[in-house]
């Protein structure tokens, strides 16, 4: 004999379609899952030190120096990176150098450049690792060289620089600031919510 | 997504706290400590990070810095991730929601999920970092691997990163009463102001009248710390964040050249040429005097308690008097730094009147509303775990 006892009303779900808890978190832990091994299948081309390959070379005359100016892609774009090498003719023992490079948009003898240093990933030349130009346009790269054959200078005059690769950069800045906006939006709901001006007495000022 | 009024929250309008203390939360300790190392990692991977490309140069998508970087926001997203699980599940066999875990109980996805509100933004920037960073591998592809800061992928990574954290002082805030609470709120401000001058970095050059880095410094310093006296309501509060900070930055700045040359000496890469002894980047931009401030932030608060000044304009002039000193400090900081005379690790120094009058404006205008905000922002935070306010004092 069972003896049927009154249950007490069970809520009603909020919608008739609602999954499981357990299928839901399921399912987000599913898509984290994925993010994350679509990251890992799309990298291993990253995993490895790339090593540098020159596409392109321009001839500079700095003084009593021939200097070979390579570049590991061309043409060149706006902000996209690259190796750039610097070969002075009879390699770098007993030279020093320094480079300026000026471009679109700098002003009143603004420049970019330095000291010449050996390449991280190929020692036996001057040059940049993965750096990028800011802007299209015109731009020009001046070198002074110390050597046994005393100081010289020279300039690479034209090198252009086209228009930055992918979308606009706006639409690049929107989507990558929708965190703060999500974060402003969440300080909006919880200020309005709670309206802190008129509760400074319950942190006791 | 919608905050639970149930029996835990307590605001305006609503009922009353209980009286009897709360219990000791040993799960509650450790999501939120697992947090907050998740967040110490993140802070000391891009460190490493940015000292590995200003010495060595070299980047890969998995150097042992980034994986340190992508490790920090899986620990700190996987413990939220548990914490909101396991409220989720206690509000379903019916176990009331303590909001001193984590905070004030939010319904997501409908009521699918019941995530304190700490764990749920401390999650969703981990959930997020994960999709930016998928986005900048989009943009590595493109661009290359220009190691810049300030790309739109980068910013956003960071700014995930510190949501994290943001997420990680709500937790701890939340848990103020208890011992342990206090402890991580004290340790997970100073993480969270190490870190915003990275993001801030990225409105560099958009104004050539304010200086960025300075603005955000004497903004989020200010703002966090005061933030953290007034919430916590305990004697040398300002001062233990500032004291912690100190800490952070004295091991940042042993630690991120020490681990960029002992990696690349490991996998046999040489160091640049022409490196100039340069101070650490990223540590180098913390400020070194925040003790100085915290000091006078401490001393008004108190004066200002004693005295009954009005609370309506006492946090402002606070955080103006705090945000000067701070402003001064930093020029004094970068004066060190570049020598003066030129003879410094970072160049000639360019200190003149008109830097000094700038940065007294600047310092006097972003401190007071860093002291406006602060005091919200702990208003805000006792108002998401009500039940403790009568603790900690």
């Amino acid at each position: 004999m069972h003896l049927r006892t009154p249950l007490p009303p069970r809520p009603r779900p909020a919608r008739t379609t609602r999954r499981p808890l357990k299928h839901r978190a399921r399912v987000l832990l599913l898509a984290l899952c994925t993010i994350g091994a679509t990251i890992l299948v799309s990298a291993p081309s990253a995993q490895a030190y790339a090593p540098v390959e020159i596409v392109h070379t321009e001839q500079v005359q700095v003084g009593p120096y021939h200097l070979t100016v390579g570049f590991s892609k061309w043409p060149l774009r706006a902000m996209q990176s690259l190796d750039f090498t610097f070969a002075p003719d009879g390699g770098l023992t007993g030279k020093s150098g320094i480079l300026s490079m000026t471009g679109p948009g700098m002003q009143g003898g603004m420049h970019m450049g330095g000291p010449l240093s050996r390449h991280p990933r190929k020692r036996d030349v001057w040059g940049l690792d993965v750096r990028s130009l800011s802007t299209a346009g015109q731009w020009s790269f001046t070198f002074t060289i110390n050597g046994p054959h005393g100081q010289g200078t020279g300039t690479l005059d034209n090198i252009t620089i086209l228009a930055q690769p992918g979308p606009p950069l706006a639409l690049s800045w929107t989507l990558c600031t929708l965190p703060v906006i999500g974060l402003i939006a969440f300080l909006v709901v919880a200020w309005r919510r709670h309206r802190p001006s008129r509760h400074l007495t319950v942190v006791g000022i | 997504m919608d905050s639970v009024h149930a029996p835990t929250l307590t605001g305006p309008g609503q009922p009353s706290p209980p009286d009897h203390p709360p219990r000791p939360q040993p799960a509650g300790a450790a999501g939120a400590y697992t947090v907050l190392a998740g967040t110490l990692m993140s802070l000391v991977g891009v460190s490493w990070d940015v000292q590995w490309h200003v010495d060595v140069g070299p980047d890969t998508f998995f150097t042992l810095s980034h994986l340190m970087l992508y490790c920090g926001s899986a620990i700190a997203g996987i413990a939220s991730l548990v914490m909101v699980l396991r409220a989720t599940f206690a509000g379903r066999v019916g176990r009331p929601a303590d909001p001193t875990v984590g905070g004030s109980p939010v319904r997501v996805f409908g009521g699918t999920f019941t995530a304190p509100l700490g764990y749920l933004v401390a999650g969703t920037g981990a959930a997020l970092f994960l999709l930016y960073g998928l986005m900048d591998l989009w943009w590595h592809s493109l661009y290359g691997f220009d190691a810049v800061l300030n790309s739109p992928p980068h910013v956003a990574l960071f700014i995930s990163i510190s949501l994290t954290m943001v997420g990680s002082v709500i937790v701890f805030a939340a848990a103020r009463a208890q011992r342990w609470g206090r402890i991580g709120l004290v340790v997970s401000i100073p993480v969270l102001i190490t870190f915003t001058p990275i993001t801030t970095n990225a409105f560099n050059g958009v104004s050539p009248a304010i200086d960025p880095q300075l603005a955000g410094t004497v903004l989020f310093a200010v703002c966090f710390i005061l933030m953290g006296g007034i919430t916590l309501r305990r004697r040398g509060v300002a001062l233990s964040i500032a004291a912690v900070l100190g800490v952070m930055q004295l091991f940042l700045w042993w630690f991120s050249p020490w681990a960029a040359k002992a990696y690349a000496a490991h996998v046999g890469l040489p160091l640049r040429d022409n490196l100039r002894h340069m101070p650490p980047q990223l540590p180098s931009g913390i400020p070194m005097f925040m003790l100085a401030a915290a000091l006078v932030i401490e001393a008004l608060l108190r004066l200002g308690r004693r005295r009954g000044w009005s609370g309506r304009w006492l946090p402002q002039l606070t955080g103006a008097v705090g945000g000067v000193v701070l402003s001064f400090s930093m020029l004094v900081q970068t004066s060190m730094l570049r020598g003066g005379a030129g003879a410094g690790p970072m160049g000639p120094s360019t200190t003149s009147a008109t830097t000094v009058l700038t940065d007294a404006i600047l310092g006097l205008a972003f401190g007071a509303l860093a002291g406006y905000l602060a005091a919200r922002f702990a208003v805000l935070l006792h108002l998401n775990a009500p039940a403790t306010d009568q603790e900690g004092r």
